[in-house]
């Protein structure tokens, strides 16, 4: 019962604490660098810093990311497609939040 | 174990061509993935999609599956003797991580040994998993522990791949929102050959709430209140998501759906959320005759209100 508690794992909320480098950026999605590469020369992923090995992205970059690598292969898209999908997506997210919001007026 | 009609999965002929099932496949890939339709079935339906197609696009998997399914007793639901063995397949990139990584036990039997060749082929570091944890509102906000069980695919001491169920105590923090992944370094999938083990991602899921709505960390609430209350104001406890309660002010002449905002009071965090209060009148159904004729005196008393005042005409 008491090991239980003993046990317990902390943890990090990642779009609040862990700004990502391109290599854990890449671990974390199980993804090639040269892959992420074209997901930011794509406008999908928005890092701070001049080049590659400067690059650092916001904790929410993790989500994206999966998420078009996801389309990338079960949709067969091709990177335009996936990034246009992938800020669709993001945008749908939104108005349907605002839909929810209007209805309850 | 039941047969798996791939053919029927996708809608397809049996002797569709490589194209016909490309085809059929991006359709409903498109119509079920988890990531465009959050429909309930939609993510099972997408797995089944997604097997099918991993069989039927590959033609010696392909073979193999049609030669199976000419053996296949129909109704007796016995594989013929030797099914499951004797084919031999490259394998495809194993990845444990995203939505088509679960196979039926029919595709397991027909084609398990391809996972494990492909995992053998794994970098030496560790993968990073991914999953997803299903919280309450109320952990939001005074923090949780929860245990989470996952899993695993492991490999046994034939090299083949085995799903065993790991057991994780999670200590939740405060302030966590909808969609925000948790990481928890280490605990991903163990080192290959003594290298360190991956990380554990858990992305947080808000189970609904027949109450509260939550965006982002603002969190929004109806309140009903009664017509002299929003009439002439009061002091309401509103319940919050934790349990607790905290006091609002509502002003007089409050009307119904009036938004009131208790700042701070949504998800906390070093920038907390709001609470935003809806006010909903509530009428009372008028009982016994003093009680109507309170209603007749209110309305002796207002001869110059016009709820519809702003409605054009009379």
């Amino acid at each position: 019962m008491t090991q239980a508690k003993l046990s317990l794992l902390q943890c990090q909320v990642v779009e609040e604490e862990l700004p990502m480098s391109l290599p854990e950026l890449c671990r974390a999605c199980n993804a090639d660098a040269a892959l992420v590469q074209q997901l930011v020369e794509h406008g999908v992923l928005e890092p701070q810093g001049a080049t590659p090995q400067l690059w650092v992205f916001a904790g929410a970059s993790l989500r994206r990311t999966r998420v078009a690598l996801r389309l990338l292969r079960d949709l067969e898209l091709n990177l335009p497609g996936a990034a246009l999908a992938v800020d669709l997506l993001d945008e749908i997210a939104r108005l349907q939040r605002m839909l929810q919001g209007l209805q309850r007026e | 174990m039941e047969f798996k009609d791939y053919y029927q999965t996708l809608g397809v002929a049996r002797d569709a061509s490589a194209d016909d099932i490309k085809h059929a496949y991006r359709r409903l890939a498109r119509k079920y993935h988890p990531d465009l339709n959050k429909g309930a079935e939609a993510e099972a339906r997408f797995k089944e999609v997604g097997e099918a197609y991993e069989v039927l696009k590959d033609p010696e998997k392909r073979a193999a599956y049609d030669d199976v399914g000419k053996r296949w007793q129909p109704g007796g639901g016995q594989p013929p003797p030797g099914w499951d063995s004797g084919y031999e397949f490259r394998g495809g990139d194993a990845d444990f991580g995203g939505f088509g990584a679960e196979h039926s036990d029919f595709f397991e039997a027909l084609f398990g040994r391809a996972r494990a060749q492909a995992q053998r082929r794994a970098p030496p570091r560790a993968q990073d998993h991914h999953a997803k944890v299903m919280i309450d509102l109320a952990d939001a906000y005074r923090g949780a522990s929860r245990s989470i069980r996952l899993q695993v695919p492991a490999l046994d001491a034939h090299g083949r791949v085995v799903l065993s169920e790991r057991t994780l105590d999670v200590a939740i923090p405060v302030g966590v929102r909808e969609g925000q992944h948790l990481r928890l370094a280490g605990q991903g999938a163990l080192g290959l050959d003594g290298g360190p083990a991956g990380d554990l991602y858990l992305e947080i899921v808000f189970r609904p709430h027949a109450r509260y709505r939550v965006d982002g960390r603002d969190v929004f609430v109806e309140l009903p209140v009664a017509p002299w209350e929003a009439a002439l104001g009061a002091g309401i406890d509103v319940p919050l998501p934790d349990g607790s309660a905290v006091q609002l002010s509502v002003p007089a002449g409050s009307g119904a759906g009036r938004k009131l905002r208790l700042k701070g009071k949504g998800i906390p965090g070093k920038t907390p959320g709001d609470l935003y209060v809806q006010l909903q009148v509530v009428v009372p159904a008028p009982g016994d005759e003093p009680q109507r004729q309170a209603w007749r005196d209110l309305a002796r008393m207002h001869r110059d209100f016009d709820p519809r005042a702003d409605q054009g005409g009379t």
